[in-house]
């Protein structure tokens, strides 16, 4: 009985001892596990930007016209619409083909059908008799759970068609007020029309026409951006830019060939926003071209080449980013992109010869007709928009001239051209980095030899723990001080404060001069303290250097130090600047670097001293040959952790600078940091987008920064443990 | 010769030493003085500062301001010239100093705070009779006080004015509570009941049990809390008429008269009449308005007690989550592991930990708790809710794990030390007195190992009473509606946003339009966030003082 009993505590003392043992390990192993998370984590959400694109055939059907003129995919890429030369629109599922609605629009033959730019779901139709203008719309309509879409046809100007005379190419451009056609007579005239868009059922009244001679033959009219610009293109790729945006008063801006000498154009399509078109050659390239604007007045750039390996035979636009597919000769389909320079994928579309695609709005499905057939094609392509050179390389943006790093991620509408490059952002964390360890690696390490070295033991007490609070200091406090408090002040006593700084070393060496005439018992007695003997000393300087700050202002930069630096040097002066950061972060990063050099330096084992100074070298002398030699790679780890800190600090850089993303050195200026972007951008991003994923990419970059930092620092501190031990 | 003498100074390394010495003092003396800075300007918000009034001689016209002085400066008179150059600059001088007057009034007469140059000022006197109203909206107002108009009837004036005014601000004050009790007692508890039954009907759709009783009762519910509702708003609305019954008329510097409706005040003084005595008491009812009511006017006036409140909820969580395993990792690196290449591993991972930037541990946060875990929370637990997110969007709960992330390597780090001063002849002790590794670890070194925990506790919330950039990601927000623990089940709320010290700072400072008038309210703001964080960390200094001095005995 009492054996069975003791045997059950014995029984239970083992399990908790092992599980114990077990829990403990666990334990260990979880703070790899932590930092391994997180690491895998962002690689996780980040990875999925890299990745090429999928195209997978779901349905095919037959075409209900022969053939079709116009297909198109609603917004949720449920419902396709074609309408042909019979003048019968029809909608169709896209899942399984089957007919939703059909609908006889005109009882005329149609020629040809354009969509309208600028709103959605406008379309003209070219009869006989005129244009006729139909709207699809799709009304959602829900019964319990569920979700049925019914598509609808309105004729905005009437079932009549309008008669505008004889075109040839036309385009339609729309703006929340008006409608514009512009058209080429076959006679060689451009005709522009203008007229209010009235609500539906309403009988139209025409505005404005404009009918303008021109001196060369086009094939082609595509409004710009806004529908303030025309392009005009000929079959040889010739293109003439006119600006239309001055009371519809055509004016030729530019006139330039858009593809290589003896190379034949195959295809030309303008891209979301109107900035951009592609065109498409004979010598397998797809080039894009849009206008910049340069002191020589308006050009049409070639910013970027897309080489495949058989000649391009159609171009379709994304509608809604600045990606785009091809279609070639081989009848394979090419998903290009424009700013990432990327082609995602290239994938075949089966035996039938295409003869017309549309991409849906989302990008995710691709509708194409040939032969009477009509297939679907699920797209998978998220992130074509981002590629390594896009993000660090230099990018030509859209209407710039060349060229650039930008970051501009935010985007007021659809036409905008996101710019994610990472190299400013990494600049800006390099630049307040900089002028931080430029504050804090001379004051902490020197302050760490003073502390460490010199200083009387009651002093080094006080001094060591007062240094390192600092550290706890809130970095949000710091920079509300930097930002409201130090920026103010040293924006009014720019020259004062610089000139107090520049005086201040030969001061503190006059000074040191003249303590040497004291009588020597007194300077023995206060060797250890010369750190609190000299503030005094230092606080007169900063005040003298503010009281003669305004003189020197007045004789030296006439009274405008501010003025000074930008029309003599150029700088620019920014309130929140680089050298404000500096002077926050410096000091946030002082009690790191002190606290780990001075132990460095103070761990010096005795008897490496003692035999020094022994062999008669001053203490200075024993100082710089031996104990810094010995402590080196303690005060290395030291700046490699505070190298870190300054990275990744957040607070201060939000705080004490403007935040733009500027390439600058200036220490005048601002900046625009990773961590400072995080907190700014992150919570404002959309789960799962391709800013989002930048964003981590962001946080990914400075995790590795910083685990390098850290890790290097950590190794050299084991090794100098190891090597103070077995001194 | 003395040139020689110079050469032999520097080659003694004396200059250097001074230099090094300097470094110290210059980092020491910008602790101090960044701690003084924040205290002085921090301290001197609350004091009822004389008002005065000032006459000035401009280019043009005289004009009479009142209002309290807050500051200085002097700027180079050729800039000066250059951003106003309509204003005359006597002579030769080569500074201009200018005063800052806060005049108040923001609504009657803006800009409430100007710049006015020194040799402007005609004269400068303090008005007994001059008036400081607080008020709800709008800021301080300055003036003189006319009469008291007490439920339209006849205006009353002189001391009986002032006798009138105290009473009806004290009034209105009563007043407003029980408007607020109304507020969020009677009519927010209608409206979270309607809510739990909107919810309750689509759990039963979702879940396809749709019982016809169960409907019944809840329309009965809804019946009830809608007539409980129409109470509680008449109510209401009775209040709120008799709160906007008295007003007062006040004479601007301007000669203006305005009338201010009671309702809108909060305090009023006569700053100066006050004796000393009568200064400290408003200065500490100041005080105890800023730490325990609400922020009003986009939180630049009023107080911080949510932010306070949200700070201290969040920093006891995270030190319920950070503590087990930040003292399970120090015990197995100091008790268990085998010194070897694991460890050094471990200790890698530790310093990174510690180093990784703050904002990475947010946007892990944001991403892995918040939208991984919380929206798999949501989908499981709360899909009545949807699309509202409950757990899938930043929190209280999300921001205490990220936080406890963070602060593991503090706990770990502090725990390890006083695992390795204990000495091995404890231990030893116990294991040869037949006591297993798992007896020993719980019976002898882990209470012996307390205080440094405790130490590490501290330390890691110290650390995160003073962290914001992740919580900008995770969870906080610059105004709450409600505080993450109250008297509604189940009382403490870990899916709510919170208000927090560092972040309001960031907030007010940054954010707020008026950034003069509130800055005075994020000096105080900082001065409670050091005060509080540097209280902690010299608790955990003097802790670990008294650990070392027992060990000492011990060993000995």
């Amino acid at each position: 009985m009492a054996k069975h009993a003791i045997g059950r505590l014995r029984m239970r003392r083992r399990v908790i001892n092992t599980l114990t043992t077990r829990l403990v390990g666990l334990g260990g192993g979880a703070v790899i596990a932590a930092i391994a998370l997180i690491f895998f984590y962002l690689l996780w959400v980040v990875a999925p930007l890299f990745q090429s694109a999928t195209v997978d055939a779901t349905t095919q059907m037959t075409a209900g016209s022969e053939p079709p003129l116009l297909l198109d995919v609603d917004d949720n890429s449920e419902i396709g619409l074609e309408i042909g030369a019979n003048g019968v629109a029809r909608f169709f599922a896209l899942s399984d083909g089957r007919d939703i609605d059909t609908f006889e629009l005109t009882k005329e033959s149609i020629t040809q059908v354009v969509r309208a730019h600028g709103g959605n779901n406008r379309y003209v139709l070219r009869t006989q008799s005129g244009l006729l203008f139909i709207d699809t719309r799709y009304a959602v309509s829900f019964d319990g759970d569920e979700r049925s879409v019914a598509p609808k046809i309105e004729f905005p100007f009437g079932d009549t068609p309008l008669d505008v005379g004889d075109l040839g190419s036309f385009e339609v451009y729309r703006t929340d007020e008006s409608v514009s056609i512009a058209g080429l007579r076959t006679n060689h005239e451009l005709v522009l029309i203008q007229f209010d868009d009235a609500p539906a059922g309403l009988p139209l009244e025409f505005g404005t026409t404009n009918e303008v001679p021109l001196e060369n033959t086009f094939d082609r009219v595509v409004f710009g951006p806004r529908g303030d610009w025309l392009y005009l293109i000929d079959r040889s790729g010739t293109i003439e830019v006119f600006d239309i945006g001055v009371q519809r008063a055509p004016r030729p801006v530019f006139r330039g060939q858009l593809v290589p000498e003896r190379a034949k154009m195959l295809a030309v399509e303008p891209m979301i926003g109107r900035y951009s078109l592609l065109v498409a050659d004979d010598r397998d390239r797809v080039t894009q071209w849009f206008l910049v604007r340069d002191e020589f007045g308006y050009r049409m750039a070639p910013a970027r080449f897309f080489e495949f390996d058989a000649k391009p035979r159609l171009l379709i636009a994304e509608p809604r980013r600045k990606g785009f597919a091809v279609v070639d000769d081989q009848n394979r389909v090419h998903l290009a992109y424009t700013t990432s320079n990327r082609v995602t994928a290239t994938v075949s579309l089966g035996e039938t010869i295409t003869e017309n695609a549309v991409l849906s709005p989302r990008a995710d499905r691709l509708l194409v007709s040939g032969d009477g057939q009509l297939a679907v094609f699920d797209i998978h392509n998220e992130h074509p928009d981002v590629s390594a050179t896009a993000l660090w390389s230099k990018v030509w943006y859209e209407g710039y001239v060349e060229p650039v790093w930008s970051w501009q991620s935010s985007a007021s509408d659809n036409a905008f051209e996101p710019k994610f490059s990472l190299t400013p952002l990494a600049f800006g964390t390099l630049k307040a980095a900089f002028y931080a360890m430029l504050v804090a690696m001379p004051l902490a390490i020197m302050g760490a030899i003073y502390t460490a070295y010199f200083m009387a033991p009651t002093m080094r007490r006080w001094v060591k723990p007062g240094i390192e609070i600092m550290a706890a200091l809130p970095t949000v406090i710091l920079g509300f001080l930097a930002g409201l408090w130090l920026a103010p002040l040293l924006e009014a006593n720019l020259v004062g404060i610089l000139f107090a700084v520049l005086i201040l070393p030969p001061s503190i060496l006059l000074f040191a001069r003249l303590w040497q005439l004291l009588p020597v018992g007194i300077t023995k007695a206060c060797s250890g303290w010369y750190g609190a003997i000299i503030v005094p000393v230092m606080i007169a300087v900063l005040v003298f250097g503010m009281e003669v700050g305004p003189r020197i202002e007045i004789a030296l930069f006439s009274g405008n130090a501010k003025a000074w630096l930008l029309s003599e040097l150029g700088l620019e002066y920014d309130q929140r600047n680089a050298l404000v950061v500096g002077i926050a972060m410096g000091l946030a990063v002082i009690p790191t670097i002190f606290s780990i050099a001075e132990d460095a330096i103070y761990g010096v084992p005795r008897h490496l001293i003692n035999g020094s100074l022994a062999l008669g070298a001053t203490w200075w002398q024993t100082l710089a040959r031996v104990v810094l030699l010995t402590a080196s790679p303690g005060i290395f780890s030291a700046v490699m952790i505070g190298m870190g800190r300054a990275v990744g600090e957040t607070m201060i850089v939000l705080m004490a600078t403007g935040n733009t993303a500027v390439m600058d050195m200036n220490m005048f200026q601002g900046m625009r940091t990773f961590s400072a972007n995080l907190a700014v951008e992150l919570p404002e991003s959309e789960v799962g987008g391709t800013h989002y994923r930048v964003l981590f990419l962001a946080a990914l970059v400075l995790f590795l920064i910083t685990f390098a930092f850290n890790t290097v620092a950590e190794l050299v501190r084991q090794r100098l443990r190891a090597r103070y031990g077995s001194l | 010769m003395a040139a020689r003498k110079t050469m032999g100074w520097f080659a003694s390394g004396e200059p250097w030493i001074w230099l090094n010495a300097a470094a110290v003092g210059i980092s020491i003396s910008a602790v101090i003085g960044l701690l003084l800075l924040i205290g002085i300007q921090g301290l001197s918000h609350f004091w009822p500062a004389d008002v005065e009034e000032v006459k000035l001689q401009g280019p043009t016209d005289a004009t009479t301001l009142l209002g309290e002085w807050v500051g200085s400066e002097s700027i180079p008179a050729q800039q000066s010239r250059e951003a106003n150059p309509s204003v005359e600059l006597p002579g030769e001088e080569l500074t201009v100093s200018r005063r800052l007057l806060k005049t108040g009034n923001r609504r009657e007469a803006p800009p409430d705070f100007r710049w006015i140059n020194a040799h402007d000022i005609v004269s400068t006197h303090t008005p007994v009779d001059a008036i400081a109203i607080e008020r709800m909206e709008w800021g301080n107002l300055y003036g003189r006080l006319i009469s008291v108009t007490i439920d339209q009837g006849e205006p009353v004036t002189g001391d009986a004015a002032v006798a009138a005014l105290i009473a009806g601000i004290e009034r209105v004050g009563e007043l407003r509570d029980s408007v607020s009790e109304l507020e969020h007692g009677a009519i927010q508890a209608v409206n979270k009941g309607l809510e739990r039954i909107r919810l309750e009907r689509r759990a039963h759709a979702l879940a396809g049990t749709t019982d016809p009783q169960d409907e019944a009762r809840l329309q009965r519910l809804e019946t009830e809390l809608q007539a409980q509702y129409i109470d509680a708003e008449s109510e209401l609305r009775a209040a709120q008429a008799s709160l906007r019954r008295d007003s007062a008329q006040i004479r601007l510097s301007d000669g203006r008269s305005v009338d201010l409706n009671l309702a809108d005040a909060v305090r009023a003084w006569f700053p100066n009449q006050m004796t000393l005595f009568g200064k400290l008491g408003h200065y500490a009812s100041s005080l105890l308005i800023f730490l325990t009511e609400a922020p009003r006017e986009a939180n630049t006036e009023g107080g911080i007690f949510p932010a306070i409140f949200g700070t201290v909820m969040m920093v006891l969580l995270m030190s319920v989550l950070v503590t087990p395993f930040g003292v399970v990792a120090a015990v197995y690196l100091r008790e268990y592991a085998r010194q070897g290449a694991f460890v050094r591993l471990i200790r890698i991972a530790v310093n990174n930990l510690a180093g990784v930037p703050s904002i990475v541990y947010g946007v892990f946060g944001l991403g892995f708790f918040v939208y991984f875990v919380g929206g798999s929370i949501d989908q499981l637990f709360f899909p009545e809710a949807l699309p509202a997110p409950t757990f899938g969007t930043p929190g209280l709960l999300w921001a205490s794990l990220t936080l406890a992330l963070l602060t593991v390597p503090v706990v770990i780090v502090s725990t390890e030390e006083g695992l390795t001063r204990i000495p091995r002849a404890v231990r030893e002790g116990s294991l040869a007195l037949g006591a297993t590794k798992a007896e020993t670890l719980f019976r002898i070194v882990l209470p012996m190992a307390s205080p440094s925990i405790l130490t590490g506790m501290i330390l890691a919330i110290a650390r995160a009473a003073g962290e914001v950039a992740p919580l900008m990601l995770v969870g906080v927000v610059k105004l709450a509606p409600a505080l993450p623990l109250d008297g509604e089940f189940p009382f403490v709320h870990l899916d709510r946003k919170f208000m927090h010290l560092g972040f309001h700072i960031y907030d007010v400072g940054f954010q707020s339009p008026n950034v003069e008038a509130a800055r005075p309210l994020v000096y105080a703001t900082s001065l409670l966030l050091v005060t509080i964080i540097l209280g902690l960390n010299l608790t955990a200094i003097m802790l670990r003082g008294r650990l070392e001095a027992r060990y000492r005995s011990l060993e000995g």
